[in-house]
């Protein structure tokens, strides 16, 4: 029985994983920055505070650098509830935004209708490629893990094929695309930030997700089968279809953060590598504990570092990279099943005695 | 153009080139091999290589000698993979987040250490010295031989070490007390646990072995194959090597023909880039796609096995 102390324990136990992570960046800070004071204020302080003023325009980067990674937590929330280890979100990612992106530049639609065609296909697409891992795993047997982390190559190399041989605007210098037609852009929340209207999307996104995983019957078969397959196979659940589900509306979130960040974010297809959001997504999931609700609150803190590794990068010189061993750090502890298990221990049989006392009193008081 | 191809495939450069390209591969293969018999998935071989090659790179600078420089590569792969084992094994992290996580590690992380180490920026190729590189080897008598000696001479140390290590890591898994309580404890840890091996330990293990490979085919990258180091060198290889390993049944040898396979895809693909008419991004895809299709193959013989030998059993 989880009870008040305990999870208390756990929140504990999350903010103890978080803080050894910022002790790790602290301490590489000290070893590597020229001015570690100035780097530490650039990390912690800077993203939101500037020169004694809040910085506005840096808090809505934050927010506007949350929308691809709240896609791609959910999108893994949902794959890992189901105990389907689909790393293919980078993929899915990159693939969802081309689409959006082609379809943005090459084909005239009236405004609204453009946008909604666009990210609509870039969800299609994302989901339609995870059927086949999915596949593949329940009519093979064979690991989903590795078929998507190969797809994610293949489907990286096919787009900068097309990217290359059909769509690049050869008067420009670097590798990119002509640019988005006006009726495509997503546009801005606020004028002159980064913020768009994606980023309301990826909220709404959250919620139908949660409802979807804790008020449907897919959602029940879907954590049920993470839970206990089994079980779920024997209790007459149809597995093979959920599992293949799970896949594919990962892979449709995933294809909607990318088209979203496409067309919220830049005017041309400019993307010449996997994003990286798959893996971002990845650990936003673990630090929301696969919990739809909690995605925006863990990718508004992964956002944070993000932001104020980049600052630290251009006004300290310690390199922005820092971000992926802080997460790492993140990762291990967080995820780590048995850590602080001491003291856990000790709160059980604790919560055990009292209430064995409580009890025995209440007996002793049924008795006189 | 077709003829062209099989000339080309017939060519003994050719075959030199599958074999160093399959090298790295290999090495990531028996090291995801060794794991997965002793029931761990080690996914994160990709980062341990990436991170290996880095430290081989750097430890060789540091002492001027690429023996230094392959030594320091195994030992950080054994040290990150017991860092993966702490975590995974007494910490209880699912095995395959704590993999993920030295994945991240090897991403970025490596570029800040790099830069923590030297102040450089992505790559090392300003460190690069002829005594950091692996020697080729040259084998006498075979090197005589027309077209096999051009094909089997003249590659790097490691690549040698790497095809020898097919044959330990098969005597070690077959053949030794060890082995067969990796086995074992892959087989069925409960059963294992109750005739006295210690279950953690071996993984414990396992997963040092596994590292240590992985650590080669770090330093095989870096100190041979890219003559430095660089952002993404990997380049997804730790990653093909768990699908080596799944296509080769889990068995070292079995591993060795996949992998085999995917330097035969590699190793085409380098050279219908040059060919005109060829995209030399799809070609770049092919050992990838290979992959999913080669598993795709070998699940779906694994799934008649089974089901012949349940309709015999009828």
């Amino acid at each position: 029985m989880e009870n008040k102390r305990q999870s208390m324990f756990e929140i504990f136990r999350g903010f103890i994983a978080i803080a050894i992570a910022i002790l790790v960046a602290f301490i590489l800070i000290l070893i590597c920055a020229d001015d570690p004071g100035k780097a530490l204020e650039c990390l912690l302080i800077k993203p939101i505070i500037s020169n004694g003023a809040l910085n506005t325009k840096s808090i809505f980067t934050i927010l506007a650098r949350m929308t691809p990674v709240i896609f791609t937590g959910l999108a893994v929330c949902v794959m890992f509830s189901a105990n389907q280890f689909n790393l293919g979100g980078e993929g899915s990612v990159m693939l969802g935004g081309f689409v959006a992106a082609i379809i943005a530049i090459n084909i005239p639609m009236a405004t609204g209708a453009h946008v909604f065609v666009a990210v609509l296909a870039g969800t299609m697409i994302g989901g339609l490629v995870m059927i086949v891992p999915a596949v593949i795993k329940v009519k093979l047997k064979a690991s989903e893990m590795v078929c998507s982390l190969m797809m994610n190559y293949v489907i990286m190399f096919a787009i900068l094929h097309f990217l290359n041989n059909k769509f690049a605007d050869r008067s420009k210098g670097a590798t990119q695309t002509y640019p988005f037609l006006k009726t495509a852009v997503i546009s801005k929340m606020i004028p002159g930030t980064e913020l768009s209207w994606g980023f309301l999307i990826a909220i709404i996104a959250t919620v139908i997700v949660a409802i979807f995983m804790y008020r449907t019957r897919w959602g029940y078969s879907i954590r049920m089968i993470g839970i206990n397959e089994s079980f779920s196979k024997y209790s007459g659940m149809k597995v093979g279809g959920m599992i293949v589900l799970s896949q594919v509306i990962g892979g449709m979130l995933s294809g909607m953060g990318g088209a979203i960040e496409m067309l919220g974010r830049y005017n041309t297809f400019l993307w010449l590598d996997l994003p990286g959001y798959g893996w971002t997504g990845i650990t936003v999931a673990i630090l929301a504990k696969n919990n739809p609700i909690m995605i925006p609150l863990a990718a508004l803190f992964i956002s944070y570092l993000n932001r104020g590794c980049e600052l630290m990068s251009i006004y300290a010189g310690v390199p922005a990279e820092m971000i992926d061993i802080i997460q790492a750090v993140i990762f291990l502890f967080f995820a780590a099943e048995h850590f602080l298990s001491g003291t856990r221990q000790k709160i059980v049989v604790k919560d055990a005695k009292e209430e064995l006392q409580k009890k025995e009193l209440a007996s002793e008081g049924g008795n006189a | 153009m077709f003829s062209q191809i099989i000339e080309m495939i017939f060519s003994a450069s050719f075959g030199y080139s599958i074999i160093r390209i399959t090298s790295p591969i290999l090495f990531a293969a028996l090291a995801a091999v060794v794991a997965e018999k002793g029931g761990v998935v080690n996914i994160g071989l990709e980062g341990i290589m990436t991170i290996s090659a880095l430290f081989g790179v750097l430890f060789a600078y540091w002492s001027n000698s690429w023996i230094i420089g392959v030594i320091g590569a195994t030992a950080i792969g054994v040290l990150i993979a017991m860092i993966m084992a702490v975590f995974a094994l007494k910490l209880k992290t699912d095995i395959i987040l704590a993999g993920i996580a030295v994945n991240l590690l090897g991403g970025g992380g490596t570029v800040f250490l790099l830069f923590l180490f030297t102040g450089l920026k992505g790559n090392t190729a300003s460190l690069t010295t002829p005594n950091m590189l692996t020697p080729k080897v040259n084998i006498p008598f075979l090197k005589e031989i027309p077209v096999v000696g051009r094909i089997f001479s003249g590659h790097s140390v490691l690549t040698y070490v790497a095809f020898l290590l097919v044959i330990l890591v098969w005597v070690l898994l077959y053949k030794t007390a060890m082995g067969l309580r990796i086995r074992a404890v892959g087989e069925n840890s409960h059963a294992a646990d109750s005739v006295g091996v210690s279950v953690m330990k071996t993984q414990y293990i396992a997963l040092a072995i596994s590292g240590a490979l992985a650590g080669l085919g770090g330093a095989y990258m870096s100190m041979y194959y890219s003559q430095s180091w660089n952002i993404g060198i990997v380049a997804g290889r730790g990653f093909i090597a768990l699908a080596a390993q799944a296509m080769g049944q889990g068995q070292p040898v079995g591993a060795m023909l996949a992998s085999l396979l995917f330097g035969f895809a590699s190793a085409l693909g380098n050279k219908m880039e040059g060919m005109q008419g060829f995209s030399s991004y799809l070609v770049a895809s092919i050992p990838y796609a290979v992959t999913i299709i080669g598993l795709v193959i070998y699940s779906m013989s694994t799934i008649k096995k089974v089901k012949r030998f349940k309709d015999n059993e009828k």
